[in-house]
């Protein structure tokens, strides 16, 4: 085993994942869907707000209490 | 090699969708919530409002104006008014300039003077995303009229000087008496903040204005609402 996974494998990160989930094809696609969709869910709520104070949007007091 | 140059695309489409997202997010995502959070600020007070009138306080000394009771931090006091801006443009304002507070309204500078009161009534607004509030800040123009409401008096505030363009350590022009606005003497003052250019934060843009006229919320509203 190297340092990830799926680097001994010869299809990547995503084909990692796609070979390690259970079910058909359909199955598979919908699990994947679930994914993707769990995975925005957590950037829009907790990662974004988190970096885009980050960014100058922000500023806009002249005394940057 | 093969996994390298598999490995360095998977990381490409990653990030750029990431980028994607987060482009989304910032332009589109952060202006639906502040438009539903800065509606909901405004339907509390409102809510808020009309309970006071329904169980009115004893009536203060008729002869001075009661000054209003301290503002509370993060949250909403008063809605702002600029026909300039659109008729329909409306904003809560709260106590405060934090980052979290400037999500959900304006932003007035604690410190400075109450609604109305002498001295300077400052408030700060995003010119870009969470809603746009002052994205049209550059549009206005001396007599442009800035109506306020804080549930039983209307203040119309006349704009005097701006906008005019400062850097951000430039703290004097939310001063009581701002020196550059060519305010001389004590007042009722307002002063708007934002940012400039419209996605940078190099530059301030700032707007004077003075209070022009008072009215109970009973007499309705102000003339400058009217259309």
């Amino acid at each position: 085993m190297s340092l990830v996974p799926w680097r001994d494998g010869r299809d990547g990160m995503y084909g990692w994942i796609w070979r390690h989930l259970p079910g058909n094809a359909w199955v598979k696609a919908l699990i994947s869907l679930v994914l993707a969709l769990a995975v925005v869910y957590i950037l829009f709520q907790y990662v974004f707000p988190w970096a885009e104070p980050l960014l100058p949007f922000n500023d806009v007091t002249v005394d940057n209490q | 090699m093969r996994v390298i140059v598999r490995s360095v695309s998977e990381l490409c489409i990653t990030a750029g969708t990431l980028i994607v997202l987060f482009v989304v997010y910032v332009l589109f995502w952060t202006g639906v919530k502040a438009d539903h959070t800065m509606s909901d600020q405004i339907h509390q007070l409102q809510d808020q409002w009309s309970r006071q009138t329904a169980h009115p306080k004893a009536s203060p000394s008729p002869t001075a104006p009661a000054k209003p009771a301290a503002y509370k931090d993060g949250r909403p006091f008063a809605i702002m008014y600029i026909p300039r801006l659109g008729f329909t443009w409306n904003k809560p304002v709260l106590e405060d300039t934090a980052v979290n507070t400037l999500k959900k309204g304006l932003g007035h500078y604690a410190g400075t003077a109450q609604l109305g009161q002498v001295g300077n009534f400052a408030v700060a607004g995003h010119r870009r995303t969470y809603g746009d509030p002052f994205v049209d800040f550059p549009q206005l123009r001396k007599g442009d009229a800035v109506v306020l409401t804080d549930g039983t008096t209307w203040f119309t505030y006349r704009i005097d000087k701006g906008p005019y363009k400062t850097v951000p350590t430039d703290i004097e022009v939310i001063d009581p008496v701002p020196r550059k606005s060519g305010y001389r003497a004590s007042g009722r003052y307002l002063t708007l903040t934002t940012c400039d250019p419209e996605w940078g934060h190099s530059h301030r843009l700032i707007v004077w204005a003075h209070l022009d006229s008072t009215q109970p919320v009973e007499a309705g509203k102000p003339a400058a609402l009217r259309r």
